[in-house]
C-alpha cells in the first residue's frame, strides 16, 4: 500500500516535470504560429496567445508585398537539388567505398573522417566565395547547393553501415550474371537502400531548409537570391523592425510549418537516423 | 599469387608482370585466364573511379580547398582591398596581442562550459524519464525533439523578440504573474550570455536526449529485474546500475557535445551579434566578423582575411586539442572506475 502511494506520488512529479518542459519546449513555436495571425499592436502590447482576429492578410502580405513567395521559391529550389545531390553522391561513394577495394581508398577513407571532425567556421566560406565569383557562378543559388552538399562525410559513413549489412552474395550473383559495379549500384543496392536514404534524405532537407549562415553570406548583395531564412532573419536588421513583428511572425510560421508537418508525417525516420547514425557509430 | 580475386590495381599490378613471364610458362591457360580478369578488373576500377568522382569533386572543394586556402593566407596580410602580401608570422603576433580574441575566448570557454553542463544532465534525465514504461511517452520523446529539426536562425530570431525588454512575451508573462516587478533587460551586459544560453539548451536538449534514449535501450531489461530484487529502486537504480552501464555512450555523446558546443555563433549572431560590448562575442562569431560583414554593413568595413585565418586556425587546433585532453581524461576515468 504504502509503495503504491509512493508510486502515484513518483509519477506526480514525473508528469510535472515533463509537462512543464514540454511547455517551455512547445511555447515559442506556438508563439511564433499564433504571433502570425496578430497585428503588430496586439504583439507589442501582449495580451493573450491567441489572436483575438485572425489576421490572414499578413500571409497575404508578406507573400506579395515583402518577396516572401521569391524567399519561398528559392528554398524549395535548393532544398531539391541538394537533397538529390546529396542522395546520389553519399549513396554511390559508400557504395564503392564499402564494397571495392581500389587504390587510394584508404586516402579517400581517411579524408572523409579527418573533414567531418575539423571546425574551421565561416572563414571556409571566403575562399568558397571567392572560388563562386570566379566561376560567374555568385550570382545563382548553385554555390549554395554545393556548398550544403558538401563532402557529405556523416552520410556516406551511415550507409556504408547499411550497406555492410546487405549480404554481398547478392552483388556477386548479380556479377556473375554481367553486370557492371554501377548497374550493381543502380539495379540492386539503390532499391534495398530505401530505408537510409529516407533518412539521407530527411537529414539533408532540413540542414538545407534552415541552413542560414551559408545563404546569407552568399547573397548579401542579392536580396532576390534569398532563402525563407536569410529574408526573414533580415527583417530584424531592417530600420522598420520596430513597426513589423507580425511581419517576422509570419516569416518565421511559413518557415516553420512545412518542416514541422514533414516532422510529424516522419518523426520515426528522423530519430532513428540519428540513432542508427551517430552514437553507435 | 596466380589467381587474382580481388580486383584492385596491386592485384592488377602483379598480374601483368606475371604476363610477361608467362610467355616462358609451359602451361598456357593460366595465363589466358589471367588476362582475362585483368582485363575486367581494369574496366571495373575505371567505373569505380567514375563512380567516385563526384563525391571526390565535392571534397576537393568544398573541404580540401579551403583548408589549404587558410593554411597559406594565415602567413598574408589580405584584407577585402585585394591586395595581399607575405609576411610571414605576423597574424599570430598580432593575434597574441588581440584582447578581442581572448575576451572570445573567455566568453566560448563559458558558453561551452555552461551548455554542456546545462544540457547534459537534463537530456539524460528526460531520457532516462521517457525510457521508463510510462503512458503517452512517444508524444513527450516527439515534442523535446521538435526543436531539433527547426531553423536554429528563425527561433533565434523569435527568441529575440520573445525576450525583447520592452514588448517581449517573456517580460509580460513574468510581469502578469507577478514573479517579477520590473522588466528584466534580457540582454543586459550581465544577462546575455544566460539568455543566450537558455536558447541554445532549448534547441539541444532534445538532440542528446534522444542520443542518451537509443543508449539506455540498449540496457538489457534482465539488469533491472535482478536490481528490482536487491531493492535497487528509484535513484539508487540509476545511480548505481544505469550510469556506470552508460558510462561509454555517455563518453561519446559528451564528445560530440563538446564540439559542437565550442562551434555553435547561429544562435548568437542572430541575436546579439556578439553585443553587448563584447560580452557574448565567441570565437567563431569573432572569425565571422572578421571575413564577412554584418548585417547591411557590406562593404563599410574592412575585413581581414588572412588575420582571420590565423584565428580560425588557431581555434581549430584549441577545440581540437580540448578534445584530445577530454578523451584521454575520459579514458582514464574509466580505467579507474
Amino acid at each position: 500500500m504504502q509503495f503504491k502511494i509512493k508510486k502515484t506520488i513518483g509519477h506526480g512529479v514525473l508528469y510535472t516535470i515533463l509537462i512543464a518542459f514540454s511547455i517551455i519546449t512547445l511555447y515559442p513555436v506556438v508563439y511564433a504560429i499564433l504571433g502570425s495571425f496578430k497585428t503588430n499592436m496586439e504583439l507589442m502590447t501582449g495580451g493573450g496567445i491567441l489572436p483575438s482576429v485572425f489576421q490572414f492578410k499578413n500571409y497575404l502580405y508578406v507573400w506579395e508585398k515583402a518577396n516572401f513567395a521569391k524567399y519561398t521559391m528559392n528554398s524549395v529550389f535548393i532544398c531539391f537539388f541538394s537533397t538529390i545531390g546529396a542522395l546520389i553522391i553519399s549513396s554511390i561513394t559508400a557504395y564503392c567505398i564499402e564494397r571495392y577495394d581500389f587504390f587510394g581508398k584508404k586516402v579517400i577513407y581517411a579524408l572523409y573522417l579527418s573533414t567531418m571532425f575539423i571546425a574551421l567556421g565561416a572563414v571556409t566560406l571566403r575562399p568558397l566565395y571567392l572560388l563562386a565569383v570566379q566561376a560567374n557562378m555568385h550570382n545563382t543559388l548553385w554555390p549554395i547547393i554545393i556548398i550544403q552538399i558538401g563532402s557529405q562525410g556523416v552520410n556516406i559513413f551511415l550507409i556504408t553501415k547499411f550497406i555492410k549489412s546487405i549480404p554481398k552474395e547478392l552483388d556477386e550473383a548479380a556479377m556473375i550474371d554481367g553486370c557492371g559495379p554501377f548497374k550493381i549500384y543502380y539495379a540492386i543496392l539503390v532499391p534495398l537502400l530505401k530505408p537510409i536514404l529516407a533518412v539521407v534524405a530527411l537529414f539533408q532537407f532540413r540542414l538545407s531548409w534552415n541552413d542560414y549562415i551559408v545563404p546569407s553570406v552568399f547573397t548579401m548583395t542579392q536580396p532576390d537570391l534569398r532563402p525563407l531564412t536569410v529574408g526573414v532573419v533580415q527583417l530584424k536588421w531592417g530600420t522598420g523592425a520596430a513597426s513589423e513583428w507580425h511581419l517576422m511572425m509570419t516569416g518565421a510560421a511559413i518557415s516553420i510549418i512545412p518542416i514541422l508537418i514533414i516532422y510529424f508525417v516522419a518523426n520515426k525516420h528522423f530519430m532513428a537516423g540519428l540513432t542508427d547514425g551517430g552514437v553507435k557509430g | 599469387m596466380l589467381c587474382v580475386k580481388s580486383p584492385d590495381l596491386i592485384g592488377m599490378k602483379t598480374t601483368n608482370n606475371d604476363l610477361k613471364e608467362g610467355k616462358h610458362m609451359k602451361n598456357k591457360d593460366k595465363p589466358l585466364t589471367r588476362t582475362r580478369a585483368s582485363r575486367s578488373s581494369i574496366k571495373k576500377n575505371k567505373t569505380i573511379y567514375l563512380m567516385l568522382l563526384p563525391g571526390i569533386c565535392f571534397l576537393l572543394v568544398t573541404s580540401i580547398y579551403p583548408i589549404v586556402w587558410i593554411l597559406r593566407f594565415m602567413f598574408y596580410n589580405y584584407t577585402s582591398f585585394g591586395e595581399f602580401e607575405f609576411i610571414g608570422l605576423q597574424n599570430f603576433v598580432k593575434l597574441a596581442k588581440d584582447e578581442i580574441f581572448f575576451e572570445s575566448l573567455i566568453n566560448t570557454v563559458i558558453y561551452a562550459s555552461g551548455k554542456l553542463v546545462l544540457t547534459m544532465p537534463i537530456a539524460f534525465l528526460l531520457a532516462y524519464f521517457l525510457n521508463m514504461k510510462i503512458k503517452g511517452r512517444n508524444i513527450f520523446r516527439s515534442v523535446f525533439f521538435m526543436p531539433t529539426v527547426i531553423s536554429v536562425s528563425i527561433m533565434s530570431m523569435v527568441f529575440y523578440l520573445i525576450f525583447n525588454p520592452y514588448n517581449g512575451s517573456a517580460n509580460q508573462l513574468l510581469l502578469n504573474w507577478g514573479i517579477i516587478e520590473a522588466p528584466i533587460n534580457w540582454f543586459s551586459r550581465e544577462k546575455a550570455m544566460l539568455t543566450i544560453l537558455f536558447v541554445a539548451i532549448w534547441g539541444a536538449v532534445g538532440n542528446y536526449m534522444i542520443y542518451f534514449l537509443s543508449g539506455l535501450q540498449t540496457i538489457p531489461q534482465e539488469i533491472y529485474e535482478s536490481a528490482d530484487l536487491d531493492g535497487a529502486i528509484g535513484w539508487r537504480r540509476l545511480w548505481y546500475i544505469t550510469l556506470p552501464m552508460m558510462s561509454p555512450i555517455i563518453q561519446v555523446v559528451v564528445m560530440l557535445a563538446i564540439t559542437q558546443a565550442f562551434k555553435d555563433y547561429e544562435t548568437i549572431l542572430v541575436m546579439t551579434a556578439g553585443g553587448p560590448n563584447g560580452k557574448t562575442n565567441v570565437l567563431y562569431l569573432y572569425i565571422y566578423k572578421l571575413m564577412f560583414p554584418m548585417g547591411d554593413a557590406a562593404g563599410s568595413v574592412v575585413l581581414q582575411y588572412g588575420y582571420g585565418s590565423a584565428v580560425a586556425f588557431v581555434t581549430a587546433i584549441f577545440v581540437g586539442l580540448i578534445t584530445i585532453f577530454y578523451l584521454q581524461w575520459s579514458k582514464k576515468m574509466q580505467e579507474t572506475y
